[in-house]
């Protein structure tokens, strides 16, 4: 298990409470955080939704399957999915090894940009954990 | 169960090489270490892997009624023991099960039979004070004692086709040790006043108890030590084994290696129902009718009884890696998809893959030369009737439906059994 402090937690992102990262923009990008793969353990299988999918702020929009167990993936904004990362089909393992890079996972057109600001910022997210 | 999880003596190597922990049977424990579970695996297939498995449970039954208590309580018949059926031998242990009246299991267990009157039972964690009350009130308290070892051993496995040769340097007499070993031998004693220590001891004069069984399925041992020992032979193995391969490992594998081993986990396998039809038959004391018994004891006649009614739990493989989550919300559905039970364990065994066909596992001699399996899922699902191996069934847990075929194997070419030669070249 990684020490609070050795987490990386990249300062140009925003985090949910779900631990699902965005990357600001237009399309915004989204994944999970270190934290969120090295609790889920070795991932053994990804499932993303279809391109052209709307999802609400909140709604599931995948799985994530470890060795260990099956857990839901939550859009951390509304909007329509314009991109999913389909590399991790053939190699799911991209999300313990580059989980802000190669393992991201869904990009959307976001519905209301406030829902952004809405989310944590980098201090907001590690004080969240080091709860 | 105390509210406070319990630690063992290897806590302090779990928590600083960087584990992730979690609770099980009342104890602090890691459930992978960083190297992560795909690895671990691996190492325990193809090299070795080290597990911490002192959270265990450990009776001695001993005295002049020690077998009779045994004979009346366990579902291994003690007089017929392996495919010639003979008396269990000094240095020998067996695979079954407590039952209760109901023959509902209250738990499984190894019995190691240390002498006529000397025999040691490892339950499984929080296990202990349950089996020992039970025991203590079906046997006449003067012929025979019952005492719940489990802070006092340690227990260390290391299981893999590289055990033999990681810890043959540390023991004092190799050769002597590993000669004469079969699966499900032992030889040796944890404690330095027993007339067996003498047998095994590592090379810092330590006496241990060198078990060859594990619950991997893998070629291996199980290694008791007094607490005060075990930090220090952890320290030597992951020192001595590196070169070879070993690896820490957590809970999390232990728990899909022995799936693909097609092994039961006590309480969810098998559990708060009949001890009766499922892969583990071999527990039960068939007679060569295969429907009688060769001995009575506590929960035969109800098996017996109920064995035309009782639910089958059968092993399945699935198509890939994908899982659904097991327990009371699963389903078990047939090809017309009738609801015919629920799903017990479902794990994925990250080194078997399909090939033409066929299931074949990362140690497969006849593996294609590029194989590398992302795993496939597997387990025990418990259904109302007999299924035939090739069945087809959906398992549903509300949010995934995944296709499965029923099995009567899981992980081909598993090393446990293999001679003990073939392991030390």
């Amino acid at each position: 298990m990684k020490e609070i402090e050795a987490l990386q937690l990249p300062e140009d992102l925003r985090y949910a409470a779900d631990h699902e990262w965005l990357r600001p923009g237009d399309p915004a990008r989204i994944g999970i955080s270190d934290y969120a793969q090295d609790q889920l353990g070795d991932i053994v299988f990804v499932e993303l939704p279809a391109v052209g999918r709307r999802l609400e702020r909140g709604e599931e929009f995948g799985t994530v399957e470890s060795v260990k167990a099956v857990s839901s993936l939550y859009m951390p904004v509304g909007g329509e999915v314009v991109a999913v990362n389909t590399g991790l089909e053939a190699a799911p393992e991209k999300v313990n090894a580059d989980p802000y890079g190669d393992g991201w996972m869904v990009e959307v057109k976001v519905t209301d940009p406030a829902q952004i600001e809405a989310l944590m910022d980098r201090a907001a997210y590690f004080k969240s954990l080091a709860g | 169960m105390n509210p406070q999880p319990s630690i063992t003596p290897l806590f302090e190597r779990h928590r600083t090489a960087g584990a992730n922990l979690g609770d099980f049977g009342g104890y602090r424990m890691p459930l992978w270490y960083p190297a992560g579970m795909r690895q671990e695996h691996r190492a325990v297939i193809l090299a070795a892997g080290l597990f911490d498995t002192s959270h265990m449970a450990m009776l001695t039954v001993a005295g002049t009624g020690a077998r009779r208590l045994l004979q009346q309580t366990f579902t291994k018949d003690l007089d017929r023991v392996g495919p010639t059926a003979r008396p269990l031998a000094d240095g020998r242990c067996v695979y079954g099960a407590f039952c209760d009246s109901r023959g509902h299991l209250i738990d499984d267990a190894v019995v190691y039979r240390r002498g006529e009157d000397d025999y040691f039972v490892v339950v499984n964690a929080a296990m202990g004070p349950p089996v020992a009350d039970h025991l203590a009130g079906q046997a006449p308290a003067a012929s025979v004692s019952v005492v719940d070892m489990t802070d006092r051993v340690a227990k260390l496995d290391l299981q893999g086709p590289a055990a033999a040769r990681i810890l043959g340097p540390l023991l004092a007499a190799p050769q002597a040790v590993f000669q004469r070993l079969p699966y499900f031998a032992f030889k040796g004693h944890f404690d330095p006043r027993h007339p067996h220590a003498d047998t095994v001891r590592l090379d810092d004069g330590t006496p241990v108890l060198l078990s060859r069984t594990g619950y991997t399925g893998e070629f291996g041992f199980e290694i008791f030590i007094a607490p005060e020992g075990a930090a220090g032979l952890w320290d030597r193995l992951m020192d001595i084994g590196a070169d070879a391969g070993l690896l820490p490992c957590g809970l999390a594998v232990r728990d899909a290696l022995r799936t693909g081993a097609l092994l039961p986990l006590s309480h969810q396998d098998i559990g708060d129902w009949p001890f009766i039809h499922h892969p583990w038959s071999f527990a039960l004391p068939y007679g060569p009718d295969g429907r009688s018994f060769t001995k009575q004891f506590v929960g035969s006649a109800a098996l017996i009884q109920t064995a035309a009614h009782a639910a089958h739990t059968l092993a399945f493989v699935g198509r890939d890696q994908r899982k659904v989550a097991a327990g009371p919300g699963s389903r078990v559905l047939d090809t017309p998809g009738r609801p015919i039970g629920t799903v017990l364990t479902c794990a994925t065994d990250t080194a078997i893959g399909w090939v033409n066909g066929q299931v074949l596992s990362l140690a497969s001699p006849q593996r294609p030369p590029d194989f590398d399996p992302k795993g496939l899922s597997c387990g025990f699902v418990r259904v109302e009737g007999p299924l035939a191996p090739g069945t087809r069934l959906n398992l549903d847990d509300g949010r995934r439906r995944i296709d499965v075929m029923v099995v009567d194997d899981i992980r081909p070419d598993r090393t446990a059994r293999r001679p003990m030669e073939q392991m030390l070249g």
